[in-house]
């Protein structure tokens, strides 16, 4: 999908300045006993399908930007792999850890404020080389990556061919290939992040 | 709060001098961050004035020997040292790709790529800007929205049909003028606000939208956003205020919102102005359009002037501003035929959306009016207005549009397009000018209110009025001195 929602951006910068009271009320309405225990953080580059993968883990309907930029305010929802309940958190689009617009500063202060059990780091397939410095300096932070390389179909019709396995060696960290859009690898994902919580230690999380 | 964050066994190393300076840094500070120590002191080197206010709060007196150190190894490289830093992660980087990432050979640029690259370049894409212009806009909203099918809505369906049979109708059930007016007099509900809304506002909108979501899923608005944006460097503005401009030609008060994009709080008012003064929004862009519509000359003078402001404004405040490029990247889909499901669902789903906000004021409008009409106010105000006009060089009755004009620059051009036959060309172009430099709408200076705070959008406000009228009365004047007849 390559259009440009050239409107959405416009409405989706609106929603966002009303999201934040919505979802209150719908956890409110939605689950009310019940609060997640863990925490996801979807962060990445503007531009790189971030909110799509928000809306396929949660559920949570949301018009999706194609500009860069535009994730102003953070989207919280909800999502449920085996027994546990997620929090999973969309960020608004960073460059990289070291902030130079007030989105960015707010996505740090998101990843500085919040303890995450999972940080999904969201890149697009067509453009690695440009992501990954993003996703060593997430690591190097010691924070718990994921690294989603997303757009796979469209970098397979440019013929970008992407060695995971290769790839995986070389960032130390687990890797898995979406095309959100579309639906592909999600399940994947979800296995990745339910395995990779297991595998480490709990983490204490306050939400 | 440090319940996680083991030091992972790192993927890759900086260079011997820098790895030197981080074990040392490191081993300064305490172990109390969300971070690793080591993403800490790289952002220090990077010299993240959040992070430094951070470390300096939790290491307390330790923080100076912290900040002596840091000094010294910037004393001890040439290069800034956040370039250094992202220069070693790119290299890093690139031997992972090298080994990973596959890329096709290169292929000649296929006819489309080719055409889309045109657009982009300002040699070739300023006079496709143009071309898109005069057909899009001046040839289609213009002529066939504004032209044709206002004229078979308004003149012959409402005009000739409806609104004689309406108005008969209501007099003969409301035997008292006063109340009767409210719906069918002249500023009536009926007579004015659904026959603008319909009749009027409707064609010429909804023309515009189909030609607006024809060119967005051809996929021309980012590459005309690179051509804006290569303009934009070359009159010193930061590349990325390009995306709440080109927005603003969809509706100003939502671009405002996302000016937030933007790096500091003076781009941020650089962009909300140049929105609220110089950016037409759609619904407007569309009737302005439609009444300069027969008249290519003063449509061509219009989009000219305009043009010029925006210029002008740009490279003054970008004088005030010191020029630093911001990294902006842009995803550039590729050309293609637009898909005609595609564009029926956004013309749609827009059409509807601008009804929803209109319809309504136009009716509260309406009322208004009516309420002003009978107890005197209306008239008042008009007669304020009537020497302003006149100094613009328009009749009397172009007050009223300027009136409407202060709330939505739509609405005031709803209101010239009624009396556009009393009106000759010069007057036309000074009016839909003034117009086009008003604020947007009432709804804009509210955001402008909210994101830039009251002062900042008095401030504003306060510029824009009379500058709009200065512009329209030195037009008028020159039209008249030169002279020149459009």
């Amino acid at each position: 999908m390559t259009r440009i929602p050239f409107f959405d951006i416009v409405r989706d910068a609106m929603r966002g300045a009303k999201r934040t009271q919505t979802d209150a009320v719908e956890s409110k309405a939605g689950e009310a006993e019940e609060t997640p225990r863990r925490r996801v953080m979807i962060v990445g580059n503007p531009n790189v399908g971030k909110s799509v993968l928000f809306n396929r883990l949660t559920g949570h309907y949301m018009v999706v930007s194609n500009y860069p930029g535009t994730t102003v305010e953070v989207a919280r929802g909800r999502m449920r792999l085996g027994e546990t309940l997620y929090e999973v958190v969309d960020t608004p689009g960073m460059y990289s850890l070291r902030p130079l617009s007030e989105e960015e500063r707010v996505g740090r202060a998101l990843i500085l404020n919040e303890a995450a059990d999972a940080v999904l780091h969201v890149a697009d397939a067509k453009n690695l080389e440009r992501m990954l410095p993003f996703t060593l300096q997430l690591i190097e932070a010691g924070l718990p990556v994921i690294l989603v390389v997303n757009m796979m179909d469209e970098a397979e019709r440019i013929g970008v061919k992407i060695d995971m396995e290769a790839l995986q060696d070389a960032v130390g960290v687990p890797v898995v290939g979406t095309a959100v859009l579309s639906g592909r690898g999600l399940e994947e994902l979800r296995n990745a992040i339910d395995e990779f919580i297991r595998s480490r230690t709990p983490a204490a999380v306050s939400v | 709060m440090s319940s996680f964050a083991p030091e992972h066994p790192l993927p890759f190393q900086y260079d011997a001098a820098l790895e030197e300076t981080l074990t040392d840094l490191t081993s300064l500070l305490s172990d109390s961050y969300r971070l690793t120590r080591r993403a800490v002191a790289l952002l220090l080197l990077q010299e993240d004035p959040e992070i430094l206010a951070m470390v300096r709060e939790v290491e307390g007196e330790r923080f100076a020997v912290i900040e002596e150190r840091l000094k010294a190894a910037r004393a001890r490289t040439d290069q800034p040292l956040d370039v250094a830093i992202s220069l070693q992660r790119h290299t890093t980087v690139r031997a992972v790709t090298e080994r990973v990432v596959s890329h096709p050979p290169q292929t000649r640029p296929s006819p489309t790529e080719y055409l889309g690259r045109l657009c982009m370049s300002p040699l070739t894409g300023i006079p496709i800007l143009m071309l898109v212009l005069w057909f899009g806009l001046y040839q289609f909203v213009g002529i066939f929205g504004g032209g044709t099918l206002v004229g078979l809505l308004e003149e012959r369906l409402f005009g000739e049909i409806i609104n004689p049979w309406m108005t008969a109708r209501v007099e003969s059930l409301i035997p008292w003028r006063w109340l009767s007016d409210l719906f069918v007099g002249e500023y009536g509900i009926w007579t004015l606000g659904i026959t603008y809304a319909v009749a009027l506002v409707f064609p010429i909108v909804g023309t515009f939208f189909l030609a607006f979501s024809v060119l967005e899923d051809t996929g021309y608005f980012p590459r005309l956003a690179m051509l804006i944006d290569r303009l934009f460097k070359r009159i010193g503005l930061n590349g990325k205020a390009v995306i709440p401009i080109v927005l603003g030609f969809g509706c100003d008060t939502m671009a405002t919102i996302v000016t937030r994009i933007l790096e500091t709080r003076r781009e941020r008012i650089i962009a909300t102005f140049l929105l609220s003064l110089a950016i037409p929004c759609s619904a407007q862009i569309g009737l302005m359009t439609a009444l300069l519509a027969g008249h290519p000359r003063a449509f061509m003078v219009w989009v000219g002037i305009m043009a010029g402001i925006f210029l002008i404004i740009g490279w003054l405040t970008a004088k005030l501003l010191p020029g630093e490029a911001a990294r902006f990247t842009m995803e550039i889909p590729p050309l293609r035929l637009p898909s005609l499901s595609n564009i029926a669902v956004k013309t749609l789903a827009r059409m509807q959306w601008y009804f929803l906000e209109v319809l309504p004021l136009f009716v509260i409008a309406s009322i208004v009016i009516w309420i002003g009409q009978l107890t005197g106010l209306f008239d008042l105000v008009i007669r304020m207005l009537t020497p302003v006009v006149h100094l613009l060089g328009l009749p009397d009755k172009a007050s009223e549009a300027f009136l409407f004009g202060f709330f939505r620059r739509d609405y005031g051009a709803a209101g010239l397009e009624r009396i556009k036959e009393q009106l000759n060309v010069n007057q036309l172009l000074v009016s839909v000018v003034t117009l086009t430099i008003f604020l947007p709408c009432v709804a804009q200076f509210l955001m402008m209110k909210k994101e830039r705070g009251m002062k900042m959008a008095l401030m504003m406000a306060g510029f824009i009025f009379p500058f709009a009228l200065i512009v329209g009365i030195v037009l008028n004047q020159l039209l008249k001195i030169l002279p020149i007849k459009l």
